[in-house]
């Protein structure tokens, strides 16, 4: 059996797969100790974890343990003269009019920020040997009476030669054994210092926090006598064991939002899908990431409370639209959704738990779209007059009737949603008409039909539990590991040679380390050159298969590259203005032997005849259906609400559904 | 709101943050394709979209410098040119700062964006350009007229076609600039910007319609206005006035006074810089459209939310006024290439006026000076220069220390990384890159840290130039505070000091190692009143000193 759990903030979900046996579960997250609810999960589905022979893990753990402050307490040493980096940043304000301006807080302070005498140059060369006297007689002895559990060393342009880096770690290890050292060059191996010395540090910072939970599970497990493989989700779309990840964790954060996608996309190429705008819509925001043929794009960074982090994610952009987002009117009298969010307490005026602030999930109980009964599989009961009545002022304000003021929130949830859609599409030169929409989340399938219209979509796949499609993404993650590498070359006819050598060398590491792991099997390897014109500062990647790389020419990489500019920027450059490459970065990916079924759990509402729904303020009559009894070869016409146990799909007049044979729903214009 | 009344209220909501994240989008993308630091790291360039009359109706929040008056230069030009007189692919170029631009070295961009055969609107973009002719490579310190500081580029409606992909206009530029890899890249950079501003405003006349659009560029005009005077009207209304100064023309040693009244009626505001000194012979002098965009910048920083479009309907309640012939409203030609200096000033002087009316809201003066620093090399390759501009710490506010080394808040420019530097200038190193202990204005809140960085120099024959301000004359602190610390340059050569004023240029030779200092911010309220946890803090942190520390600390965390 495959097991696949989910820790989320509120809820903890379990898949679990065995043959054509699929369980779906969610119980309450226990965020003190969050794998308690995990260990729940498993006693809910009544799951003995001595049958589990694959169990995939993904958690906040690492992402808390930074938003919270619960790392290590970590020590910084870079090279002398630049102690103050983490603190610089870069000098600007997120908010240009902000007269009380706060920069974003690294998880250490001045006092724990230390220098050495070095210095090296940005081709490798030793402008200033390494003082290893001073770091034995004087930062040593500090280390030691500071009491920390972690260091994190940054030397400046450690990425075009280690060695500096590699002496410190060694000098301290020798010295100290119980402090664990991170150097940057392990972690990320690319120019700009701050964003390599926050990246190292946060590493260095979450690393013991998720070393020691990841061993109190395997503990736990071992007890009850699992043999299976273990392994935990990654922030790039990945998993790995989890041996692998106790020794660096960086790659954790944000493993929840990956999860998804994954899960979604590899359904989704069931029935033979492979270029989708997902979109993950929850309680207080909306994930959206472009899928293309097949694979997610990739950013090369993202950041936490604020602090870069240098590694290679899928490049999901967020929004603050969620189910309860707040509808409100601002003082200049605009009507604006978001992005506060009542969150899970109060939470929208039907939850009937204090809340008197309209959302949307009110919105949709108002419209109709959301039943009062059949909320959360019919586990929670929502309260309708509430929910009429936290709209009025809204309603008044703009002169509305409280239908139409929600029929309003509604579709400006969608516009914000259709903006995010419009980030990772249009403004990065792709038609989100040759894309499918595919809708996840509790609250992703309620909107598809109108964000799809408003982007000129004509085609909506919804996975099964819709729902719980992250924790099904643990269990369709293939064996991933991906790398970074500044390497400057111009390009010319030297630039092939040096993409084949650092590949070459990638490719021997990750086959070594692999293996290492256990994980046999054909690997599959990925190459993409961050690509700009001699003179920019912002890279474009360039995807390289690597099978063209023994007849790859230069001019192959500048034609292409000039095309991605073009699309990007709406010019591929003047004649004969030079490009660089400025680096490069892997990926190998272990395929999976066979990606598990899986197939809609049965609803315990009775969700059948006729609802009313409210739209344009008139209303429709919308045939209720059960998910589960949705069959291929039968298509349902809308107005219809297709209720599932984790989410509905409202199908509006105009659109037509059908369940096809891999068990997605297909939702189509008529 | 007049006609935006019949306006759907979703469609108004809808298309409004439309427009602003297509401003956005330019923003983003004219920076991400520069190829200047000055343009693609301090993100000096900003870019907006008009109405067919020249209004700003969204713009991206780059620099709160160049927010705000675009409309006055690009008025210059449509005057000159009819916009019924414009065919596809024709556009508009200016940086004269007597026809309401700002400093030469801003050159905006205008093209207008046809729908049905009509102008419905223009997309603009600015942009700093790092070198723009003139008698020295970046900057000119020694200008003492516009002539000195670059080339001239007087309203001008052009052609893509004929004079931009290779035609004369284009080879001008490129013949008269010192870096034309980087310059003419970024010129490229703001059409294409202007590109997409254009195509996202007909992709919403397609989906919208575009007298649904018309309607909503008025009314988001309108809402600005309505919030504006909404912050206006919270204010007690009277006349309160502020100074600050210059520290000095770079000739002599007289500190220049920069005055401010402030007068709140009702829902409106009238500031006058009357009693601001006379116009200089040097580049200190502000042209009046970056008059106007000090006194904007600050009245909407302190007074209202942050979320509100900068747009020509915010300015609607707002008057400003400066005597012609002063530094803030100069008469042609004087030179005007380091404005930014007496805007902060002017800026300054506004915050000081409000605190009276405002207490809770105001900060204490920050170091708030635009530190513009150019070391340049003539090699076998042609000239190579680098140029970045530095802030300083921030005034603390009222429950809160300000933020240390960070851009001036008319400003918002990033600093290089120092590996980039490491790649892209042979002739320098950057060997230090530290916070300045003791440099903040101690007070119930301190000040921001100000900052120093250490320059090598590498090989013979750089020149350093450089302008700053507050090297005389501290940032001083708000209701008992404490003033911040002055900046400084020097140069050490062969074991001596070399001191540099705050307006300079030398040359200098291998192995010389420049200092470059950065003022703190000044302190809110008496430092009696800091909480003792808090000085602990800063000593362990070695924010503050011991030495340092006597008149602000409780003499028993001092001994312990």
């Amino acid at each position: 059996m495959r097991v696949g759990i989910e820790v989320g903030g509120t809820f903890t979900d379990l898949v679990a797969v065995d043959g054509s046996r699929v369980e779906v579960v969610k119980v309450p997250s226990t965020p003190a100790s969050p794998d308690v609810g995990a260990f729940n999960s498993l006693t809910a589905a009544g799951i003995e974890p001595a049958l589990v022979t694959d169990l995939v893990h993904g958690s906040t753990v690492a992402t808390n343990a930074i938003l919270e402050r619960k790392g290590a307490r970590v020590a910084f040493v870079t090279t002398r003269g630049f102690r103050d980096i983490l603190f610089f940043q870069r000098h600007d304000r997120r908010n240009i009019y902000d007269l009380h301006y706060k920069k974003p807080m690294p998880p250490l302070r001045r006092r724990d920020c230390f220098e050495v005498a070095e210095r090296v140059s940005s081709n490798g060369d030793v402008v200033l040997p390494l003082d290893t006297a001073e770091i034995e007689r004087d930062l040593i002895p500090l280390l030691a009476e500071g009491g920390y559990g972690a260091v994190a060393v940054c030397l400046l342009s450690a990425y075009a030669t280690p060695a500096h880096e590699a002496q410190v770690k060694a000098l301290i290890g020798a010295a100290l054994p119980k402090i664990r050292v991170t150097c940057s060059h392990e972690v990320a191996r690319e120019f700009r210092e701050f964003e390599r010395a926050t990246t190292t540090v946060l590493s260095a910072y979450v690393q013991p926090v998720i070393d020691g939970y990841l061993s109190r599970f395997e503990t736990t497990l071992a007890a009850a006598r699992f043999t299976g493989s273990f392994s935990v989700m990654q922030s790039n779309g990945g998993r790995l064991p989890a041996v692998a990840m106790r020794k660096n964790s960086i790659t954790a954060l944000f493993s929840g939002p990956a999860a998804g996608v994954v899960g979604a996309v590899r359904q989704a190429e069931r029935s033979g899908r492979k270029d989708l705008i997902t979109f993950d819509m929850g309680g207080t925001s909306t994930d959206v990431c472009l899928v293309v043929d097949g694979t997610p794009s990739v950013s090369p960074e993202t950041e936490v409370d604020g602090l870069p982090i240098r590694t290679p994610v899928l490049d999901i952009v967020t929004v603050g639209a969620g189910g309860g987002s707040i509808v409100w009117i601002d003082d200049g009298g605009m009507l604006r959704v978001g992005p506060r969010s009542t969150g899970a307490t109060p939470g929208p005026a039907c939850y009937d738990r204090g809340g008197t602030v309209p959302t949307v999930t009110d919105a949709h109980v108002v419209r109709g779209t959301i039943r009062a009964d059949a909320f959360l599989g019919g586990t929670m009961r929502l309260d309708v007059d509430k929910a009429h009545r936290a709209f009025e002022e809204v309603a008044t304000k703009l002169g509305l009737s409280v239908r139409e003021a929600a029929a309003a929130a509604i579709r400006l949830a969608v516009a914000n949603i259709v903006r995010a859609v419009q980030l990772v599409s249009t403004e990065r030169g792709r038609n989100p008409r040759d894309y499918a929409l595919l809708p996840f989340g509790g609250a992703g399938p309620l909107l598809a039909a109108e964000i799809a219209d408003e982007l000129g979509v004509r085609e909506i796949i919804v996975p099964p539990n819709p729902g719980v499609i992250s924790a099904f993404g643990l269990l369709a993650a293939d064996f991933v590991r991906v790398a970074g590498v500044t390497r400057r070359v111009v390009l010319s006819d030297d630039a092939p040679p040096v993409l084949r050598e650092e590949f070459a060398r990638f490719r021997e590491a990750a086959e070594r380390e692999f293996r290492g792991l256990g994980l046999d099997g054909a690997l599959i390897f990925e190459l993409t050159a961050e690509m700009r014109f001699i003179g920019q500062a912002f890279e474009i990647p360039v995807d390289i298969d690597p099978g063209r790389l023994p007849t790859l020419s230069a001019a192959d990489l500048a034609e292409e590259f000039s095309a991605a500019h073009r699309r990007i920027y709406f010019h591929g450059g003047e004649p004969g203005r030079k490009v660089e490459i400025v680096g490069l970065r892997f990926g190998v990916r272990r395929p999976l032997d066979k990606l598990p079924e899986f197939r809609e759990r049965a609803s315990r509402v009775v969700n059948s005849g006729e609802t009313t729904v409210w739209t344009g303020g008139s209303a429709l009559s919308a045939r209720l259906v059960d998910a589960a009894t949705l069959v291929p070869g039968k298509a349902t016409c809308g107005p219809a609400m297709v209720e599932g146990y984790s989410s509905t799909l409202w199908v509006p007049p105009g659109w037509q559904v059908e369940r096809d044979n891999p068990g997605n729903l297909i939702m189509r214009k008529v | 709101m007049g006609d935006s009344k019949a306006l759907d209220p979703v469609d108004y909501a809808i298309i409004s943050q439309s427009l602003i994240a297509a401003a956005r989008e330019m923003g983003a993308k004219l920076i991400r394709s520069a190829y200047s630091t000055v343009l693609r790291e301090a993100r000096d360039g900003s870019a907006a979209l008009l109405d067919a009359d020249g209004n700003t109706i969204a713009q991206a929040e780059l620099i709160p410098m160049q927010l705000g008056t675009i409309g006055h230069v690009f008025r210059s030009c449509i005057e000159l040119y009819p916009k019924e007189t414009l065919v596809e692919g024709d556009f508009f170029v200016i940086n004269d700062p007597y026809s309401g631009g700002q400093h030469l070295q801003d050159v905006f961009f205008f093209h207008p964006i046809f729908f049905e055969g009509r102008v419905i609107g223009f997309s603009a973009s600015v942009a700093h350009h790092l070198d723009l002719s003139g008698g020295d490579p970046g900057l000119n310190i020694a200008a003492s007229d516009v002539y000195a500081e670059g080339i001239v580029i007087p309203p001008l409606k052009l052609n893509m076609e004929r004079d931009w992909n290779g035609g004369a206009f284009q080879r001008l530029m490129r013949a008269n600039v010192r870096v034309p890899h980087q310059t003419m890249g970024d010129f490229d950079a703001q059409i294409a910007a202007n590109a997409i501003g254009r195509t996202r405003v007909i992709e919403l006349c397609e989906r919208y319609g575009v007298e649904k659009l018309v309607a909503v560029m008025a009314a988001l005009m309108d809402y600005s206005e309505v919030r504006m005077r909404a912050a206006l009207r919270a204010i007690p209304d009277g006349v309160y006035v502020g100074e600050d100064a210059v520290d000095d023309d770079g000739l002599s040693d007289a500190p220049l006074p920069v005055c401010a009244s402030v007068t709140i009626k009702g829902d409106s505001a009238i500031v006058d810089f009357t009693g601001t000194a006379p116009q200089v012979t040097r580049n200190l002098n502000a042209p009046f459209a970056a008059t106007i965009s000090s006194a904007l910048s600050c009245l909407k920083a302190a007074l209202t939310s942050p979320d509100i479009p900068f747009n020509a309907g915010a300015f609607r309640p707002i008057t400003v006024t400066a005597p012609k012939g002063s530094m803030l409203n100069p008469i042609h030609p004087a030179p005007v290439r380091a404005r930014m200096e007496v805007c902060f000033r002017a800026w300054n002087a506004i915050m000081k006026a409000l605190a009276q009316a405002v207490p809770d809201k105001v900060i204490a003066c920050g170091f708030d000076t635009t530190t513009s620093f150019v070391l340049s090399h003539l090699g076998p390759s042609g000239w190579s220069v680098y140029l970045e501009i530095f802030g300083g710490g921030f005034g603390a506010g009222h429950d809160n220390d300000g933020c240390d080394a960070v851009d001036g808040p008319l400003s918002n420019c990033s600093n290089t990384p120092i590996e980039s530097l490491d790649q892209d200038f042979p002739f320098f190193r950057v060997i230090e890159y530290a916070l300045r202990p003791d440099s903040c204005g101690a007070g119930r809140h301190r000040g921001g840290l100000g900052f120093v960085r250490r320059f090598e120099t590498l090989t013979d024959n750089v020149r350093i130039a450089l302008y700053s301000d507050r090297f005389r004359r501290p940032a001083e602190g708000l209701f008992g505070g404490e003033a911040g610390a002055v900046g400084f340059c020097e140069v050490l050569r062969d074991g001596k000091v070399i001191p540099l004023k705050s307006k300079d240029a030398m040359q200098l030779r291998k192995g010389d190692i420049v200092t470059l200092a950065l003022g703190g911010g000044g302190g809110f309220g008496p430092a009696s009143e800091r909480s003792p946890d808090e000085i602990a803090d800063d000593i362990a942190d070695g924010v503050i000193t011991r030495d340092h520390a006597p008149h602000r600390a409780p003499a028993a965390l001092i001994d312990a």
